[in-house]
C-alpha cells in the first residue's frame, strides 16, 4: 500500500492528470480571451497558475487538499455572490443586456429599412471579375440585370446573361457563381455585405436567392456619441440609463440598449420608489409570516408526535415508518401531487370535504394551502429531531421532579420543554432560514399567485421574496436582472444575519474562535 | 538531487501542458453544423417534423431540427427565457409575440419578394410586423366561434338574453353546469367575444385603425350587462358564464353546457362527436349585435439568434421555401388541419363546413389582435392578465362589477395610449 | 384497562390521525395511477378497476420522453453525488486536520458560503454560464455539463461543512500515531481517514443525490430541450397547469420517480437523520 504513494508510476500518472487539467484550462483561457470574456479568462488563468504551483511543486501540502474544492467554491458560489453585487449596480434587463459597443453595432444594423416600394431582386451569389463576393441580380419583369459587390456595380445587357425559365439570370459575363458547398460555407459572410445600389440605397441578401433594397436610417456620430436619423434629423443621445434617447421626445428610445452602470439606483428604488417598494414590503411581511408559521406548525406537530410516541405503545414502529414517508418522498413530486389535490373542480380536497373552494384563486385559501402542504412536507423532520432530543434529556431530572411532587404537566413545561428548546433552537433557526427561501414550494404549488392585476398587483399573495425575485429576473416580458440582484443582496444580508445568530447560539464558532 | 529532477519534470510538464492547451485552437466557431432549429408547440411540432422530414431538401445544405414543447404556454415560457445561446432560429408562435420580440431584439426582420407576398392576405403581414418591419411569415389563421348543441337548443340563439333564459329554465331539469363557456382560446383570448357581447372591448376600431381617443369600455354599461346576464340578485354569479375554461370542452361534449366558444384548431374533435358545425359569433346584449372575436395569425418567426449562429441565410430560405410556399403549406395543413394562411393552400384544401363556419363568424364580428396594445404598457398590465382577473373578480370573488369594470377600462386605456405609438 | 386508556388512547388517536394525513396524498396518487380513466377526479376512494394504461402511456407516448428524463436525473444526480464528495472530502480533511495560513478566514468563508442558497445568485449564475457558453458551448448555459458544474459548486459548501464536522469527531490520536510512523499527510488521508470515513462519505453522497434529484429551478432554467430535462423539470412541464388532462400518467410517473428515493431514504434513515441534525435541512 505504502509503495503506491511513492511509486514512479503514480508520480507519472499524477503529472499526466495535472498536465491534462492545465492543458484544458489553458485552452479555455485562450477561448475565453478570444471571445472577450476577460473576467472569466482572468479567473481561469489564476486557477491554472494556482494548480500548476500547488501540484507541480511541494510548496504546500494542505493546499493540495484544498484547491479542488476551493476552486469550485470560488467559481460557483463566491464568484456569483460577488457578481450579484456587481450586477445590482447596473441597468441590467431585457433590452439592456449587451455592452455599449455591441449595442451601437446592433442599432446601426437595425437602423436600415427597406425602400418604400419594397424592391427586391432575384439573385445568384458568386464572384465578380475582381474576384470579390458579388451577386448577379435579376429583375424578371423589366429584364434588368446587374452584378454588384460591396465596391462596384456593373449593369448587364440581356444578351450578357443566360436566364432560366423564370427569367432569373443563371450566368452572366464577368460573374462566376459559387458552387452549392461554397455558398453554404460563406452564406453568413454574404448576409453581412451591403451590395452597391443607388446611393443612399444598397442591397442586402435575404436568404440565398433574394436581394432586398434597403436604406440607412440611423447614423452613428462617434465624435458626439449620438445617433442621427437621416430622414427626420432627430438626434438620439446617451441617457445615462443605458439607452439612446431622442432629445426631442424622451419617450422614444432606440433598442437595444446596453448594461449601464447606475450605481445605487436599484437600492434607492427599493426604499423610495412606491412601485418597487410597496409590493416588496407586502412580500417581505408574508415571507416572515410564512417562514414563522411553517416552523411553528411543523415543530408543534412534530413535538406532539414525539410526545405521543415517547412510550413503547403498540405499533410504534409502524407509526414511525408512516410518519417518515412524506419526508422520504422527493419534495418536487409531493408538491406537484398536492397541486392536483387542491384543484377546484376535480381535486381530492374539495371532493373529500364536499367543498367547492377555488384554493389558488383566493389569497387566504392559497396561503392556507401553502402552509398545509409545507406542514405535510416538514413535520417528519421535527418529529425525528424532537424524539431524538427527548431521549437525550436525562430521565433523572423528571424523576426527581416527580418525587418532589410536580405534576406531569409541570414537569413538561418547566423541565422538558426548556431543555428541548435549548437543543432544537438552532435547528428551528436553520429551518426558518431554509423556509425563508423555500422557492420550490411556492413556485410549484401556487406560482406565487393569486394576484389581482386589476388592483395593480405585481407580486402574488403567496409570493415570498425569493419567488418574487425570480419573477423579476426571469418571469415576465421584461427580465430585470439588475433589480433582482439588488433584492438578492438584501435577502442574503437577512439570511446571513439569521444564520449567524443561529450558529452563535449553537456555538459552532467555538471550535475556532 | 531528486528534488531538482522532480522540479525539472514539473516545469517540463507545465510548459508542455500550457503549449498543448494554447495550440489547440478553439474550433467551435469555425465548424458549426448547418442546422436550423425550429421551436413549436405540442400540436404543430410533431406535424412540422413529419412534413419536413418527408422531404429533406427544403434548404440546400441545412438540416432542420424541430423542438416540440409540451404546450403553447411552455413554448412561450421558453421563448421568454431564450438567450442568444439557447434560443432557436425560428419560432412558430403567436402574432402578438412580434412586438415584444422585436423590442427586446429576440426577433429579426425579414424582407419578402413581391411574389411571396402575393401569396398572403396583406393583413396577415400587418399582424406580424412591428414599426413597419416584418418579422416572419404567416402560417395558420386562428379564430374562435360559438357553437350550440342542437340536441339541447332547438333554434339558433340570436340574443344573449335568450341564451341566459334558456340556461335558467333548464339548469336543473337538464343538469346544466353552465350556459356558455370558453372551450378554445382561454378566458382572455377566447373570451374577448364575451366581453364584447356585453358591451366592452380591448380597444375600439374606427375606419380600420385603432381609435386611441375612445374609451374601450363604458364601465356603467358593462357593469349593468354583467348584472343583468351573469349575476343573480345578490350579486353572485348565476352560473351562466364560468370564470374558468377548465372542463368546458368535456362538459359541452357531454351535453352539460349548451353553448361554447371553440377554437378553429379543434373543430375536428367536435365533428368526431357528431356535432353540427353551426358556428356563429356570440350574440350581443342588443339584438343584432355580436361579440367581436380576435382573429389572429400564427407565424413562423425569424429570431436574431439565427444570425449569431451563422444560419440566418438558411433560416430565411426555410421560411420562404417551406413555411411561405404553397407546397409546404399544403403538406403541413394536410396533417395539422388548421386554416392555412397561404392562399394557394387555402384553395387547395377542400374547405370543410367548419372552416367555412369559422370564416363566416369572423366576417360578422372580427377584431384584429394587436399585440403591442394587448401585451401591456410599462406600469400597466397585459390584457392577458387583466381579463381573466376581471372575470374572477366579478364572478368568483363577488366584487362590484362597476368598480372592477372601471379599473379594467383604466388599464386598457393606458395600454392603448402606449401601444398605438408602436404601430 | 382504564389506566391504559388514559395513558395510551390519545397517543393512538394522534398517531392514527397524523398517519391519515401523511398517507392520504400517497394513497391518492397510487389509486390515480391505476385508475383507467387517468382522471384527476376520483369518483371513489376505493379503486373499482385496476389498469396500467397510465404507466404504458408514460413509456410509449413519444411526447413524454419519461425514460430519458429519468436517465438524465440519475446521471446528473449520481455524478454530482460522487464527484462533490470526492472533491469535498479532501477539502474537509485539510480544514479539519492540516495547518495552513488563512485557515481561520477560510473556515469563516466556508461557513458563509454553505449558508448561501444558490438560488439567490441565480441571475449571476445565469449570466456567468451564458458567458461561458460564448467560448465553451459544451459546458455553458443550456447544457447538462454546465448544470453539473453549477451543482458541484453549490453542493461543495454544505458537503465540506458536513464532512469537516465528521473529521473533527475522529480522535486526533489516530493521525498522531500515523505521524509518528512517518506517514505523510497524503498517507494519513488515504490510509486512515478515507477508510474510516467511507460510511459518512456514502451518507453525504446520498444527501447530495437526493438534493440534486429534487433540484428544480436551476434545471428548469438550464435545460430547455425536451430530451435534456431532468425528471423534476420534465414532469412539472408535463403537468403544469393541466392537472385535469395529464393527471393519470403524471401520477404513474411520480410514483416511479419517487420509489428509488424513498427506498434509499428509508434504508439509510438513521445515518441521514444524523446528517440532518448536523444542520442541513432537506429541500
Amino acid at each position: 500500500m505504502k509503495a503506491l504513494y511513492h511509486g514512479k508510476t503514480t508520480k507519472f500518472a499524477k503529472y499526466v492528470v495535472v498536465a491534462l487539467v492545465i492543458a484544458i484550462l489553458a485552452m479555455l483561457v485562450q477561448s475565453a480571451f478570444a471571445s472577450h470574456e476577460y473576467e472569466i479568462a482572468a479567473f481561469l488563468t489564476v486557477a491554472l497558475i494556482v494548480i500548476a504551483i500547488v501540484y507541480l511543486t511541494e510548496i504546500s501540502i494542505p493546499f493540495k487538499f484544498l484547491i479542488p474544492g476551493a476552486l469550485f467554491l470560488f467559481a460557483f458560489v463566491i464568484g456569483p455572490i460577488v457578481y450579484t453585487v456587481v450586477m445590482s449596480t447596473f441597468q441590467y434587463q431585457t433590452g439592456n443586456y449587451i455592452s455599449k459597443p455591441e449595442a451601437i453595432l446592433k442599432v446601426q444594423a437595425l437602423g436600415v429599412a427597406p425602400d418604400k416600394a419594397g424592391t427586391t431582386f432575384d439573385v445568384l451569389v458568386g464572384r465578380n471579375s475582381a474576384n470579390e463576393y458579388a451577386i448577379l441580380a435579376s429583375d424578371i419583369l423589366t429584364r434588368r440585370y446587374f452584378i454588384s459587390s460591396s465596391t462596384s456595380k456593373t449593369e448587364l445587357f440581356p444578351v450578357d446573361v443566360e436566364v432560366n425559365s423564370d427569367g432569373i439570370a443563371q450566368k452572366g459575363t464577368g460573374f462566376t457563381p459559387l458552387s452549392g458547398e461554397e455558398r453554404l460555407a460563406s452564406d453568413q459572410e454574404f448576409a453581412e455585405i451591403r451590395f452597391i445600389y443607388n446611393e443612399p440605397f444598397f442591397i442586402k441578401l435575404e436568404g440565398s436567392s433574394l436581394g432586398a433594397v434597403n436604406q440607412r436610417i440611423l447614423e452613428y456620430k462617434s465624435d458626439r456619441d449620438v445617433f442621427v436619423n437621416l430622414q427626420s434629423g432627430d438626434v438620439y443621445s446617451d441617457s445615462g440609463q443605458g439607452n439612446y434617447v431622442n432629445e426631442a421626445d424622451k419617450e422614444e428610445i432606440l433598442q437595444p440598449g446596453w448594461r449601464s452602470p447606475i450605481w445605487f439606483s436599484h437600492y434607492i428604488d427599493l426604499f423610495t420608489n412606491d412601485k418597487v417598494r410597496k409590493p416588496l414590503i407586502g412580500v417581505f411581511i408574508w415571507t416572515i409570516i410564512f417562514a414563522a408559521l411553517t416552523v411553528l406548525t411543523q415543530f408543534s406537530l412534530g413535538l406532539l408526535l414525539a410526545l405521543a410516541m415517547d412510550r413503547k405503545i403498540h405499533g410504534r414502529r409502524i407509526y414511525r415508518s408512516i410518519f417518515i414517508l412524506p419526508y422520504a418522498m422527493p419534495s418536487v413530486m409531493s408538491i406537484l401531487i398536492w397541486g392536483g389535490m387542491f384543484n377546484t373542480e376535480f381535486g381530492a380536497i374539495n371532493n373529500l370535504f364536499g367543498t367547492d373552494i377555488a384554493w389558488f384563486q383566493s389569497a387566504i385559501f392559497a396561503r392556507v394551502a401553502v402552509i398545509v402542504v409545507n406542514l405535510w412536507l416538514g413535520f417528519p423532520y421535527f418529529y425525528l429531531i424532537t424524539s431524538g432530543a427527548l431521549q437525550a434529556i436525562p430521565s433523572e431530572l423528571s424523576e426527581a421532579a416527580s418525587i418532589d411532587g410536580a405534576s406531569p404537566r409541570q414537569i413538561f413545561s418547566k423541565i422538558t420543554l426548556p431543555l428541548l428548546m435549548q437543543i432544537v433552537s438552532p435547528l428551528l433557526v436553520a429551518s426558518f432560514a431554509f423556509n425563508f427561501n423555500n422557492f420550490n414550494l411556492i413556485y410549484l404549488l401556487t406560482g406565487g399567485g393569486p394576484s389581482s392585476p386589476l388592483d395593480g398587483d405585481i407580486a402574488g399573495a403567496t409570493d415570498i421574496l425569493i419567488s418574487y425575485t425570480y419573477k423579476i429576473a426571469f418571469g415576465t416580458n421584461v427580465q430585470n436582472l439588475g433589480l433582482a440582484s439588488a433584492i438578492s443582496v438584501i435577502i442574503f444580508i437577512i439570511i446571513a444575519s439569521i444564520s449567524l445568530y443561529g450558529i452563535r447560539k449553537s456555538k459552532v464558532l467555538d471550535s475556532f474562535s | 538531487m531528486f528534488k531538482g529532477k522532480l522540479s525539472k519534470i514539473a516545469a517540463g510538464a507545465l510548459a508542455l501542458a500550457v503549449s498543448m492547451g494554447l495550440t489547440v485552437a478553439p474550433t467551435h466557431a469555425a465548424t458549426h453544423t448547418k442546422k436550423i432549429t425550429v421551436w413549436a408547440d405540442e400540436s404543430r411540432g410533431p406535424n412540422l417534423k413529419k412534413v419536413i422530414e418527408a422531404k429533406g431538401d427544403w434548404v440546400f445544405g441545412y438540416t432542420v431540427e424541430i423542438v416540440t414543447f409540451s404546450s403553447f404556454d411552455a413554448l412561450k415560457t421558453a421563448v421568454d427565457n431564450a438567450t442568444d445561446l439557447t434560443g432557436p432560429d425560428i419560432i412558430v408562435g403567436a402574432n402578438d409575440w412580434v412586438a415584444t420580440g422585436a423590442k427586446n431584439g429576440k426577433l429579426a426582420p425579414i424582407t419578402l419578394s413581391n411574389a411571396v407576398k402575393a401569396r398572403f392576405n396583406p393583413n396577415n403581414f400587418f399582424d406580424l410586423s412591428y414599426k413597419g418591419k416584418l418579422y416572419g411569415v404567416p402560417l395558420d389563421v386562428n379564430n374562435v366561434a360559438m357553437i350550440y348543441n342542437t340536441k339541447l337548443v332547438a333554434s339558433k340563439p340570436n340574443t344573449l338574453s335568450k341564451m341566459v333564459s334558456y340556461y335558467k329554465k333548464n339548469k336543473v331539469s337538464k343538469g346544466l353546469v353552465a350556459g356558455l363557456c370558453i372551450a378554445g382560446g382561454g378566458t382572455s383570448w377566447g373570451a374577448h367575444s364575451v366581453l364584447s357581447a356585453l358591451g366592452g372591448s380591448a380597444y375600439r376600431m374606427k375606419g380600420g385603425v385603432v381609435d386611441a381617443t375612445a374609451d374601450p369600455i363604458d364601465p356603467a354599461l358593462l357593469a349593468q350587462n354583467i348584472q343583468t346576464f351573469l349575476l343573480d340578485k345578490s350579486g353572485k354569479s348565476n352560473g351562466f358564464f364560468p370564470a374558468s375554461d377548465a372542463g368546458c370542452k368535456d362538459n359541452f361534449l357531454a351535453g352539460k353546457v349548451p353553448f361554447a366558444v371553440i377554437g378553429n384548431w379543434e373543430w375536428k374533435d367536435y365533428v368526431a362527436k357528431g356535432f353540427a358545425m353551426n358556428l356563429m359569433p356570440v350574440p350581443g346584449y342588443k339584438a343584432g349585435t355580436h361579440g367581436a372575436m380576435f382573429g389572429s395569425v400564427s407565424g413562423a418567426l425569424l429570431t436574431s439568434f439565427a444570425a449569431k449562429r451563422g444560419v440566418e441565410a438558411g433560416a430565411k430560405d426555410l421560411l420562404v421555401n417551406f413555411f411561405a410556399s404553397t407546397d409546404g403549406a399544403v403538406r403541413y395543413q394536410a396533417l395539422e388541419l388548421r386554416p392555412p394562411a397561404e392562399k394557394g393552400a387555402g384553395k387547395a384544401s377542400t374547405l370543410s363546413a367548419a372552416q367555412a363556419g369559422f370564416g363566416r363568424a369572423a366576417g360578422l364580428a372580427g377584431i384584429p389582435q394587436i399585440g403591442s396594445i394587448l401585451n401591456g404598457a410599462p406600469g400597466s398590465k397585459s390584457y392577458w392578465d387583466l381579463l381573466p382577473a376581471f372575470w374572477t373578480a366579478v364572478l368568483v370573488d363577488g366584487k362590484s362589477p362597476l368598480a372592477e369594470a372601471t379599473k379594467l377600462n383604466n388599464f386598457f386605456k393606458l395600454n392603448i395610449a402606449a401601444g398605438v405609438k408602436d404601430l | 384497562m382504564s389506566k391504559w386508556l388514559r395513558e395510551n388512547l390519545w397517543r393512538h388517536v394522534v398517531g392514527v390521525l397524523v398517519s391519515l394525513f401523511a398517507l392520504f396524498p400517497l394513497y391518492l396518487v397510487i389509486i390515480s395511477s391505476i385508475n383507467p380513466t387517468g382522471s384527476l377526479q376520483i369518483t371513489s376512494f376505493i379503486p373499482q378497476e385496476i389498469s396500467f394504461n397510465n404507466f404504458a402511456k408514460l413509456f410509449n407516448d413519444p411526447t413524454i420522453p419519461y425514460l430519458t428524463w429519468m436517465k438524465n436525473s440519475l446521471i446528473i444526480a449520481g455524478t454530482v453525488a460522487i464527484l462533490s464528495v470526492v472533491v469535498g472530502a479532501s477539502s474537509a480533511f485539510a480544514f479539519s486536520r492540516l495547518k495552513f495560513k488563512g485557515k481561520r478566514i477560510g473556515i469563516q468563508l466556508l461557513l458563509l458560503a454553505q449558508m448561501f442558497p444558490a438560488l439567490l445568485a441565480l441571475s449571476a449564475i445565469y449570466v456567468i454560464m451564458e458567458r461561458v457558453y460564448n467560448f465553451a458551448p459544451a459546458m455553458g448555459l443550456g447544457t447538462q455539463p454546465g448544470l453539473l458544474l453549477v451543482y458541484m459548486g453549490g453542493a461543495m459548501g454544505v458537503n465540506i461543512w458536513l464532512l469537516k464536522g465528521f473529521v473533527d469527531s475522529i480522535p486526533i490520536e489516530l493521525d498522531e500515531a500515523a505521524k509518528v510512523d512517518g506517514a505523510s499527510a497524503m498517507q494519513t488521508y488515504w490510509l486512515i481517514f478515507i477508510p474510516l470515513a467511507i460510511p459518512v462519505l456514502a451518507v453525504v453522497s446520498l444527501l447530495s443525490f437526493i438534493g440534486t434529484f429534487n433540484e428544480f429551478i436551476l434545471a428548469r432554467l438550464f435545460l430547455v430541450d425536451m430530451d435534456s430535462r431532468t425528471i423534476a423539470v420534465g414532469l412539472q412541464g408535463f403537468i403544469g397547469g393541466q392537472y385535469s388532462q395529464n393527471w393519470g400518467p403524471f401520477a404513474a410517473g411520480s410514483i416511479i420517480a419517487s420509489v428509488p428515493i424513498v427506498i434509499i431514504f428509508l434504508s439509510l434513515q438513521k445515518y441521514i437523520i444524523n446528517g440532518l441534525t448536523a444542520g442541513s435541512v432537506k429541500g
